[in-house]
């Protein structure tokens, strides 16, 4: 049997970013698992997030030592996690393909590199920057006319009506969030579109087509397996960002959102925003409650990208000729 | 018969063209939008602390430069760069090469699962197991090694796509020449792939120069410029000025905070106009692109 | 080969970019000198600023000493001053009894005295100083009191033409000090707060419909300049910043049934008043203090260290910054104090806390 070394080391790096994952996956097991075991299933269902007195001596409860009235519950966040990272998509994914084609065919090769470049710099952006744009400039927008717009508008939806509040909200967090995976996707379709080969343009315009058709029916089809999986890391981004939403957000704490306007916590920025108090819950239980979050996350991000594959058939189907 | 050639589905073809044109420009413009309005608050936010003085001193205090927080998010994101292009780059042509057994897909779906991972579950991980639990305290190789775990699926993906979009008529002559594997993929798929290795790898630098909260619990923070140590040694990074400063009731604070997230954005776009005009000069041109 | 062509520029890149650092290290190393001892501050966002202005102060009358800070909050700060990472941990809340227990070595040193107040924004009502009971403020963040004219709060405003409008009680969505002093403040002065959601530097708040969570000092000022009608507890290191958004700065009641504004001297009064009280490892909360002119939102900024540092070195370089940082004439005095208007230490406290530094070593 034939020795392959260079394949062989090929496989031994690229198991470096599974065994990445796992070791995070098994640190957030074990040092969860009293937490775990503390919460039970009510963890997911409960929406009230109780520290407990941290001031009183723990007791033991449940088999475990935590404080006076700890109960964690975080319906709310994963509400909160899943409707802006929905939003977000639904914007950013049709955004990110007029840019991409706007980019790819729409301009000279001058243009296109300095233009390129605006896209570019929405990844360059970093979240804590987002953020202080977002209550800067996006919040007072949203309360005092994008707000108002959509009401008028889409008011008939119940989503869309209500109160619009000062501005801070599930509208502010997913606009941010869809800015920031606006880049990701848009440079993968441009690529990918700049790659199409020449014959299966020129065979559409031969047909007759106009430029816009020869892009719609003869390029976009092409490149559908290196959109669904730009959409998967920009899913990911999305799950994942912190800071931003922080920002934005508008921190709900122990309620669901009424309407769009509506304040909402993600999971991500939860983590981020209780880290702090948690390490001055001396039976660790706080800490080890937010390991659960993470996990938790984790399992989400499974269970959407599982989704996402089966609703789109296989993961990456790009033709090459 | 009737003529194929009918003049009113020919203009309503027509009006649908422009409208998708339209929509391609109307997006661009709704992105540019507000990146012009970012770049304008942190320019005029930051404008008071802009001066020569950032880059030739240290942050002292309140106010002061930036020396050392420029130097040490260079220092941060060379060092992810340094675990996670190489790696990062490998894993993609493996996936795109040699992925389509079950493996493959395992790891290709076990490294989009990594993006979903909140920059600070990565920053908390890496303060138990390697700030506290290796003892390396506060230090570069932690926080490179946090970025580069940030940043890897990032360069793996795209590196793979590119990949994929080498013909495999290409690949295919280069076999049939007598090549080796190892020389058919790194010396005729590799040359026409790295435009779009160098789009992931510009992604990455971009993502790792911004992030804060994992660099907090690893890098900890330092108002001095790195004195060479792995580990055992705090450093400073941009992006920590912007997060902290502007928490402080101090206007020389705030404004150092919008200099510092000027600079970040200056420095990502250098970066990316740099290695752009490095790869156009070296990459070879193939038939049909523009 | 290509492969060659694209390998050499961006070798020549990277080795000139390292020569590049090499260089700028070099510019900016401090001369090695044996006795270079680093001194890591971390926690509370709170002393932070005052932390960042004594860090160049110090380091001019001692410049072998190099001091790094960070604000990451409370709890980071006593975590870390536990696991050794930091020196220096900065919290605005002291160690409850069960960590103490756990940590039998940490000190808890005050520092400083810091203070809170309450704002709100009433479009043409921001300039007459309402009186708020803590009673009042629970009911608010409760959902008890929902409109700004309910009798509870018109009540002890005789007169004051108060809107018929929805109330937007903001909170911190980190954890943080503020939130500590705050909630101890509806605590002790609300019995049924205290039964049903206590404090901390974060607690689970109530559901008030429309309530905003914001992030940091600054967050909180933003939201209230922003929304109208709303109400919120900001660090009294941010006086400045609360008076350029021209918000309102409510009176609040204290234990003697007065109403008062955070002033140097009402501070000083609510500390005097607990200063005799302070035990010897300073633990106390300094929350509703009686008299009849004590401001009721007041706290000590603590130092969390431990009373041994890994070599004599460490352990004198600390104790030498911390009895700075408490000196009257060095640390503690006004000019420092007044940008970000905290208040010194009564003398009798900083006594005790300088017994507490002589125990560090």
């Amino acid at each position: 049997m034939k020795l392959r070394p260079f394949r062989i080391a090929l496989v031994l790096i690229t198991s470096l970013i599974p065994l990445a994952l796992i070791a995070i996956l098994v640190f957030l097991g074990q040092y969860s698992w009293s937490a775990i075991t503390f919460n039970g299933w009510h963890f997911l269902y409960g929406h009230i997030w109780n520290l407990g007195n941290l001031y009183a001596d723990p007791i033991m409860q449940r088999g475990q030592l935590a404080p006076i009235g700890a109960n964690y519950g975080i319906l709310v966040f994963i509400v909160g996690t899943l409707l802006t990272s929905a939003i977000a998509l639904l914007l950013a994914v049709p955004i990110s393909i007029g840019v991409a084609v706007f980019l790819a065919e729409g301009l000279g090769s001058n243009l296109r590199t300095i233009l390129s470049f605006v896209v570019e710099l929405l990844a360059a952006v970093p979240s804590v920057v987002y953020g202080l744009w977002g209550y800067a400039v996006l919040t007072p927008l949203i309360a005092h006319s994008i707000g108002p717009d959509l009401r008028s508008t889409l008011g008939f939806l119940p989503f869309f009506a209500g109160p619009i509040g000062s501005g801070y909200g599930l509208l502010a967090a997913s606009l941010v969030l869809a800015l920031m995976v606006v880049p990701i996707i848009a440079a993968t379709v441009r690529d990918a579109l700049s790659q199409v080969p020449l014959e299966t343009k020129e065979a559409a315009y031969a047909l007759g087509a106009t430029h816009f058709e020869v892009v719609r029916r003869a390029m976009l089809p092409t490149v559908r397996g290196n959109i669904i999986g730009a959409c998967i890391l920009g899913l990911g981004r999305a799950l994942g960002e912190t800071m931003a939403v922080l920002m934005v957000s508008g921190g709900a704490l122990n309620y669901f959102p009424g309407n769009i306007y509506s304040p909402i916590s993600t999971m991500a920025s939860f983590i981020v925003s209780q880290l702090d108090s948690a390490m001055q819950d001396p039976t660790g239980m706080a800490v080890r409650s937010l390991a659960e979050i993470a996990l938790i996350l984790f399992i989400i991000a499974v269970i959407t990208n599982i989704i996402a594959r089966l609703l789109t058939g296989t993961s990456r189907n790009v033709s090459s000729v | 018969m009737s003529p194929p050639f009918k003049p009113s589905r020919m203009a309503r073809r027509k009006w649908l063209s422009g409208a998708g044109w339209a929509f391609a420009a109307g997006s661009f413009l709704l992105v540019a939008a507000p990146l012009l309005s970012i770049l304008y608050t942190v320019f005029r936010k930051g404008l008071s602390a802009l001066s020569l003085n950032l880059f030739t001193h240290v942050t002292n205090g309140i106010s002061g430069g930036l020396l050392n927080a420029i130097t040490g998010t260079l220092v941060l994101v060379s060092g992810a760069l340094l675990f996670a292009a190489p790696v990062g780059i490998l894993a993609g042509i493996y996936l795109s090469e040699f992925g389509r057994s079950r493996y493959g897909q395992v790891v290709r779906f076990l490294d989009d699962v990594l993006t979903g991972v909140p920059s600070i579950v990565l920053g908390y991980f890496s303060y138990v197991t390697l700030v506290i639990g290796l003892g390396w305290q506060f230090s570069v190789l932690a926080g490179s090694i946090t970025l580069a775990i940030m940043v890897v699926p990032y360069i793996a993906r795209f590196t793979e796509i590119a990949f994929l979009q080498v013909p495999n008529s290409l690949r295919e002559a280069g076999y049939a020449l007598g090549l080796h594997e190892r020389t058919v993929i790194t010396r005729i798929a590799l040359p026409l792939a790295l435009p779009g290795i160098m789009t992931g790898v510009l992604l990455a630098i971009a993502i790792a120069l911004g992030e804060t909260a994992p660099l907090i619990y690893t890098a900890g923070w330092s108002n001095f410029l790195w004195n060479g140590r792995l580990i055992h040694e705090p450093i400073g990074y941009l992006t920590y000025v912007i997060w902290s400063f502007i928490n402080q009731p101090f206007s020389s604070a705030h404004a150092l905070a919008f200099a510092a997230a000027f600079i970040v954005i200056l420095m990502v776009l250098v970066i990316n106009v740099g290695l752009t005009i490095l790869v156009k000069r070296t990459r070879p041109r193939r038939p049909g692109q523009r | 080969m290509s492969k060659q062509k694209t390998a050499y520029p961006v070798r020549t890149a990277l080795v000139a970019s390292a020569l590049t650092l090499a260089v700028a290290g070099s510019f900016g190393a401090a001369p090695a000198s044996a006795r270079t001892i680093n001194i890591m501050e971390t926690g509370s966002s709170l002393l932070y600023p005052l932390f960042n202005i004594w860090v160049p102060a110090y380091t001019h009358s001692h410049p072998n000493v190099r001091i790094n800070t960070q604000s990451t909050g409370s709890g980071t700060g006593i975590s870390e001053a536990v696991s050794g990472i930091a020196q220096i941990g900065a919290s605005d809340a002291y160690m409850s009894n069960t960590q103490i227990r756990q940590n039998p070595n940490i000190l808890n040193i005050p520092l400083a005295i810091s203070a809170q107040t309450v704002n709100y924004n009433i479009p043409g009502l921001n300039d007459l100083h309402l009186k708020l009971s803590g009673p009042v403020l629970a009911g608010i963040y409760d959902n008890q009191i929902q409109y700004w004219n309910a009798p509870a709060i018109q009540h002890l405003n005789p007169g004051v033409p108060l809107p018929h409008h929805r109330i937007t009680p903001i909170h911190r969505t980190d954890g943080s000090g503020d939130t500590f002093i705050f909630t101890q403040y509806l605590s002790f002065s609300t019995p049924y707060w205290n039964s049903h959601v206590a404090y901390g530097t974060t607690v689970s708040w109530p559901a008030v419909p429309g309530s905003l969570g914001a992030l940091g000092n600054p967050g909180m000022v933003q939201s209230v300049a922003q929304t109208p009608y709303s109400i919120a507890y900001i660090g009294v290191s941010f006086a400045n910043e609360v008076k350029d958004a021209h918000l309102g700065t409510a009176r609040l009641e204290n234990r003697a049934g007065h109403f008062m504004l955070p002033t140097k001297a009402t501070i000083m009064a609510a500390a005097a008043r607990l200063g005799s009280k302070t035990p010897a490892d300073e633990r106390i909360s300094l929350i509703f203090a009686p008299g009849a002119h004590s401001y009721p939102i007041i706290n000590y900024e603590y130092a969390i260290v431990s009373d041994h540092q890994k070599d004599a070195e460490m352990g004198t370089a600390v104790r030498e910054l911390l009895t700075w940082t408490i000196n009257r004439h060095e640390g503690n005095a006004e000019r420092y104090l007044r940008q970000v208007h905290f208040v010194a230490l009564p003398a009798r406290i900083s006594a005790l806390s300088r017994k507490q530094i002589a125990k560090i070593r």
